[in-house]
């Protein structure tokens, strides 16, 4: 219970339909956080029915209700704190006997639950037919097949859930019991259990656990027992070594017989088709993966563009909006305040969330389809060097085109280190804001040495991202999570446009209040900073700054000129140039520049004007700097640690100011 | 024998497992256990191997087949 109101836990392994379940019964309202002091997501809804509000909160997703992450320690927590009052738990219709086993691993806690045997379309398609009823009686909890995206189909769930709640069903494990006790030594360890141990656990499931070498369970059932018999205790637990092979061979005997009896024709073969084929073959897979990923970001374009429209739209609107204020009377100052920082960030923002959108839809329709799964395989061997996952790939790959995305794909990768150590190597690949800028000024400065410079980039960047590893990887990644892929590959799935719309418009929704957040008060600094009464840059508080700290930033072989639109690209990159160029040659105001609204830039005037080493140091500093604001906002949501965003933020600006030493100190030798 | 080294259309039952508590668990929780049936789909060099069981499709690294010994044949 939760204020009064009744409170329904949900609980699955992945692919077992849990989001889409969440979504379909809460709709929009969800809320999305933290769980207390973790860096797990929380998510909670709501949706009323016959005028009764009810709590659905999304237990994080795991495999098992084992003590081995974060993620499965807060679902036990979360069971044991009587918050729930029923626990959905969700199974593949599919693949029954695999995916059952969450429910075996329920079996044994006392918290009313309920069985939802999802994806029944699918199963209904392969050929088999489960009998509803049967498992109902075996299992002595109400049962429902249910199609989770088919929202108007929801009654008979809808009753199932009343009935778990007004008639407090307990899942009946006297049958898997009957397996444990064939375990030497289970018998003995259940009775010396005290009553209580842990609410909601019974003695059943504790055991069952102390069995499988459960760390919290040992340590909660030996605080009570006495002298001997804790040593008794540790003395069975010790020589079950390898318990849990022992326990979860009962828990699928018992699966097995539930199955026997209530499912018809379970054999069926997941087909392995052309396009798996493909997708992982020796030669042709890896090239596959890299045409759906540039595929997927020229995709991601096209719904961008409605939101860029608008954008660009809204900018346009400053230049008459800013001479009406002015006429009528209102101060420089003010007018500029209002439209070049209030108007001009709200107008990036859009912008940037048109991307955002784009990446997520046309990224999590992959994903929803089984192609990221397909990837991630491929990928394995390759991102194992790195000390990740084949997982890991895609964000990498996605960062070329935007960095955000990547962070935003990251999502997928299931061990919280090696999520964050992703994103943070992810950031080490130039952006295509960076690949919009940095051949263009390459090409000015070098010409033909500009493809030179290109290659070089490249190999830094794989160079960047393996020391990335290295550094990070010790203290984001512990050793015995750094196993390989143990993975299933779902079969494929149409994805359902409409509720991958809403998914996306709620997170770039999201992302658009956390990066008003941050942007709105850096461009406001910087516009202070930048901000001068006669409008000359030697008035602004940036030049006196600038020159201030140019002895220090000259040894990165950047002037104060150089340094300003360095920093400016920590906003985003495409606004580099524009600042230099407005620097240099007076092509407009510096911010301008940053929100992207002055004239054409003068490129002559700058290669006149920078000397070559420094033009290599500001090319490599801008390339390898912070991403944008928007990819630090997007690394935040994604690690919820405001920690870990800041130190790689830090390392990122440390690592770009050293490259940029070293290229300015060969471009010295060179030229 | 070890998982990784059956070949592609190889039917064979698990024998034993090895490995710490967190790998233990993680591999039951997707369906593989002493008894359990696989079905190898693909075994490539340098690629996680791609089986068969429980009406799953299952992409192992390498290195932890190496620790799932099995006996080819269904029994
Ligand atoms: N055909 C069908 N697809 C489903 C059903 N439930 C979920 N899916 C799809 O299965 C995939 C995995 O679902 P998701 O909710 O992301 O699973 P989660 O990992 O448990 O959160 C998605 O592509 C869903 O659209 C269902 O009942 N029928």
């Amino acid at each position: 219970m939760i204020d009064g109101k009744q409170v329904i836990a949900l609980l699955g392994q992945p692919n077992s339909g849990k989001s889409t379940l969440f979504n379909g019964l809460t709709g929009l309202k969800q809320h999305v956080g933290n769980w207390p002091g973790k860096t797990v997501e929380k998510k909670e809804g709501s949706f009323v029915r016959n005028g009764k509000e009810y709590i659905v909160a999304d237990l994080p997703g795991s495999y098992s209700l084992s003590a081995n992450s974060d993620e499965e320690m807060i679902t036990r927590d979360y069971i044991a704190s009587g918050k729930a009052d029923a626990v959905c738990i969700l199974a593949d219709s599919s693949q029954l006997e695999r995916s059952l086993f969450m429910l075996s691993d329920y079996a044994g806690i006392d918290v009313p639950c309920f069985l939802v045997l999802n994806l029944a379309d699918v199963a209904e398609n392969r050929g088999k037919k489960i009998n509803v009823e049967a498992l109902k009686k075996h299992l002595s909890i109400p049962v429902v097949s249910l199609s989770a995206p088919d929202t108007k189909k929801y009654d008979e769930l809808y009753k199932c859930m009343e009935e778990a709640l007004t008639k407090k069903t307990v899942l009946d494990a006297s049958k898997l019991e009957a397996e444990y006790e064939k375990i030497e030594g289970y018998s003995e360890l259940k009775a010396m259990i005290p009553d209580g141990v842990i609410k909601g656990y019974s003695k059943t499931w504790l055991a069952a656990k102390a069995i499988e070498g459960d760390k919290a369970v040992k340590e909660a059932v030996s605080q009570r027992l006495a002298f001997d018999d804790k040593a008794r205790f540790i003395q069975i637990i010790s020589k079950s070594e390898k318990g849990t092979l022992a326990t979860s061979k009962c828990k699928y005997d018992w699966i097995n017989s539930l199955i026997s009896e209530a499912v018809v024709n379970n054999e069926s073969v997941q087909p392995f088709g052309k396009f798996d084929k493909a997708i992982t073959h020796k030669v042709w897979g890896k090239p596959l993966v890299i045409l759906i990923v540039i595929g997927g970001l020229l995709g991601s374009f096209i719904p961008a563009l409605p939101f860029m429209g608008i954008g660009m739209g809204i900018a346009a609107l400053i230049p008459p909006l800013q001479s009406g204020l002015l006429e009528a009377g209102v101060p420089n100052f003010v007018a500029g305040l209002i439209c070049n920082v209030l108007i001009q960030s709200v107008c990036y923002i859009i912008q940037m969330l048109g991307f955002v959108f784009g990446v997520t839809l046309v990224f999590g329709m992959l994903e929803e389809i089984g192609v990221m799964a397909r990837i991630s395989y491929v990928f394995d061997n390759t991102m194992g060097k790195l000390g990740l996952q084949g997982k890991s790939v895609m964000p990498c790959l996605v960062s070329f085109g935007c960095t955000m995305g990547g962070a935003a794909g990251a999502r997928v990768i299931d061990n919280w280190g090696q999520k964050v150590l992703t994103i943070a190597i992810a950031w080490a690949v130039p952006c295509g804001a960076a690949w919009a800028i940095i051949p263009m000024l390459s090409s000015n400065f070098f010409g033909a040495g500009a493809l030179l410079i290109i290659v070089i980039i490249l190999l830094v960047m794989l160079l960047h991202m393996f020391v990335t590893a290295k550094i990070f990887g010790k203290m984001l990644v512990k050793k015995e999570d750094r196993y390989g892929i143990i993975m299933e590959l779902p079969p494929y799935h149409k994805p359902k446009v409409g509720a991958l719309m809403r998914y996306a418009l709620g997170r770039s929704k999201d992302t658009f209040f956390r990066v008003v957040k941050v942007i709105i008060p850096i461009c406001a600094i910087f516009w202070l900073l930048s901000y001068s009464a006669s409008g000359v840059a030697e008035g602004t508080i940036l030049y006196k700054v600038g020159t201030f700290i140019e002895p220090v930033t000259k040894v990165f072989g950047l002037n104060w000129k150089l340094f300003t639109a360095y920093v400016a690209s920590s906003v985003g990159k495409e606004g580099a140039v524009g600042v230099l160029s407005a620097l240099y040659a007076n092509t407009g105001t510096i911010f301008g520049a940053v929100a992207g609204t002055n004239a054409a830039n003068d490129m002559q005037a700058l290669i006149t004007a920078i000397p070559k080493p420094e033009a290599l140091a500001f090319i490599f500093a801008v390339t390898f700097n912070v991403p944008c604001v928007v990819a630090v906002a997007a690394t935040y949501q994604e690690t919820h640690s405001a920690k870990w965003t800041a130190i790689i933020s830090a390392y990122y600006t440390v690592g770009s100011l050293l490259l940029a030493f070293i290229a300015y100190h060969i471009g010295m030798l060179i030229w | 024998m070890s998982l990784s080294s059956l070949a592609v259309g190889d039917e064979a039952v698990i024998t034993s497992i090895d490995g710490d508590v967190r790998f233990l668990s993680r591999i039951t929780s997707i369906g593989l256990t002493p008894g359990s049936k696989v079905k190898v789909i693909k075994n490539d060099r340098n690629r996680p191997l791609l089986l068969y069981s429980r009406d799953t499709m299952i992409a192992l690294n390498k290195k932890e087949c190496e620790n799932i010994k099995v006996q080819e044949g269904v029994a």
